[in-house]
């Protein structure tokens, strides 16, 4: 109440009120400048409302729904996870989401955000306090609790295109070296963090995703399939040689304009079909 | 097999709940006793043991959260084949429409009846990959059986008709000119 009408007073004489603000800020170590000034008037609120899908397993019977929350932009940070973070310290304790280094690199808070699959800690909060922001876990995933997906189909998935390095030659006493223009063949697909926007976001792999590998396992495949050092990708070619695993992709392209790091699956998964149907 | 620990109803209603006693916390702790139960009990395959059971509404994990997905036997002719020579009729289909624009159907009756048979089969591969998509038999035994075979026998009908149509008629490329002109 009083912050509001102070929020108010401060609007109708601003330039005022934030000149003096600023000077209250300036010498607020100067014991004496603090009690001849006015009481610190609160920064202004800025509330913005976020609708977060809710589920919790503990209560099986109950349907998902998307629960609202206020959060004072003013005394947030700039992305969605700062206000996601500040929502369980602050307002409820009982929101789960997967966060972890919250600058890009981890992949873990992946989430849908206002309909697009990105990184909550790279993806920025619309400043506009009218529009709600709407957040949902990654689609058609199974739901552990809130949001955050069960990804335990996808690892299976990455781990059955064997990543890693694969070569019964490998130099003895030197290292396995590679000429620049090979290792360029790598850039584009070695960043992938595997937070899964990508796969969660093709149509194909919301309807067979138990067969079809999506986005991100292609790209993965491919990103071994294409590193000069590995002398498997004949075999790892020919595991794709049925309907399901590869050739579920029909070039929707929801994959690359989702990656939240900028990379192009869809480039890498048309580079598979090539090299496939002219034995490159 | 990691979802239905999460959730216990699922387990107890389903008489997955013999399994009590694994009933644990974390799907992390799930993973670990399962690969240590695979490992140690001999001959027991992961399906037996900890192996996921179909339960409505859950999802469809085979062997444990550590084991990878398997591949279906390698096929070419649903793989590389399939893909080139999909892509080479679609490529194929402009210069025969083309030609098929510029000539007369009456005068060249081998490219109006290609052309026929080229269109009916892109369609069919069309058509079929939907039916993959969504009438995969591994998801409806029956229903996509009968997806597939309604397609077949469509796109048999089809190129019978086309042959009949090219032969007895006046083609499908004079067809589309009159109704271009009408």
């Amino acid at each position: 109440m009083l912050a509001s009408r102070s929020a108010s007073l401060l609007a109708s004489t601003s330039k005022v009120a934030s000149t003096s603000s600023l000077a209250a800020r300036a010498f607020s170590v100067s014991a004496a400048r603090q009690h001849a000034a006015p009481a610190p008037v609160p920064p202004k609120q800025k509330l913005k409302e976020f609708k977060i899908y809710r589920w919790n397993p503990d209560q099986p019977s109950e349907k998902p729904q998307l629960q609202s929350y206020k959060v004072n932009l003013a005394e947030c940070g700039p992305m969605v996870l700062d206000a996601l973070i500040k929502i369980k310290n602050d307002l409820d304790p009982t929101l789960t989401f997967r966060r972890s280094c919250r600058e890009g690199i981890c992949g873990s808070c992946a989430m849908n955000i206002d309909g697009v699959n990105t990184l909550a800690c790279l993806s920025r909060i619309d400043r506009d306090e009218n529009k709600p922001k709407k957040i949902y876990p990654l689609p058609h995933m199974y739901i552990v609790k809130d949001l955050v997906p069960d990804l335990t189909q996808f690892y299976k998935q990455y781990k059955s295109i064997e990543p890693f390095l694969k070569n019964d030659n490998v130099p003895v006493n030197s290292e396995h070296l590679q000429s620049p223009e090979d290792r360029k063949k790598l850039d584009g697909m070695y960043e992938c963090i595997l937070c899964a926007c990508c796969s969660t976001s093709c149509p194909s792999y919301w309807w067979n995703q138990d067969e079809y590998l999506g986005p991100a396992a292609l790209m993965a495949a491919y990103r071994w399939m294409a590193d000069s050092r590995d002398s498997y990708g004949a075999e790892r070619k020919e595991r794709m040689q049925n309907s399901l695993s590869l050739y579920r992709c029909h070039t929707i392209f929801n994959c690359s304009r989702t990656c939240p790091k900028g990379l192009n699956p869809a480039k890498a998964i048309a580079q598979i079909k090539l090299e496939m149907a002219t034995g490159a | 097999m990691s979802f239905n620990v999460l959730r216990p109803h699922v387990v107890s209603r389903t008489g997955l709940g013999m399994m009590s006693l694994r009933q644990l916390s974390t799907s992390r702790a799930v993973a670990v006793q399962a690969s240590r139960r695979a490992c140690a009990a001999e001959g027991i395959t992961a399906e037996d043991t900890v192996g996921f059971k179909y339960v409505p509404g859950g999802p469809i994990l085979p062997g444990t959260v550590n084991d990878a997905t398997k591949f279906p036997p390698p096929d070419r002719t649903h793989g590389s084949y399939h893909w080139a020579f999909e892509r080479v009729l679609s490529a194929a289909l402009i210069p025969l429409t083309v030609g098929a624009a510029v000539t007369s159907g009456t005068a060249h009756p081998i490219l109006d009846g290609i052309l026929g048979v080229s269109l009916v089969v892109h369609s069919h591969i069309g058509f079929d990959s939907a039916v993959v998509d969504y009438f995969h038999p591994r998801k409806f035994p029956v229903l996509g059986q009968v997806m597939s075979w309604l397609l077949r026998i469509c796109t048999g009908l089809s190129v019978w008709g086309v042959y009949e149509f090219n032969t007895n008629d006046i083609g499908i490329t004079e067809f589309v000119r009159r109704v271009w002109k009408a």
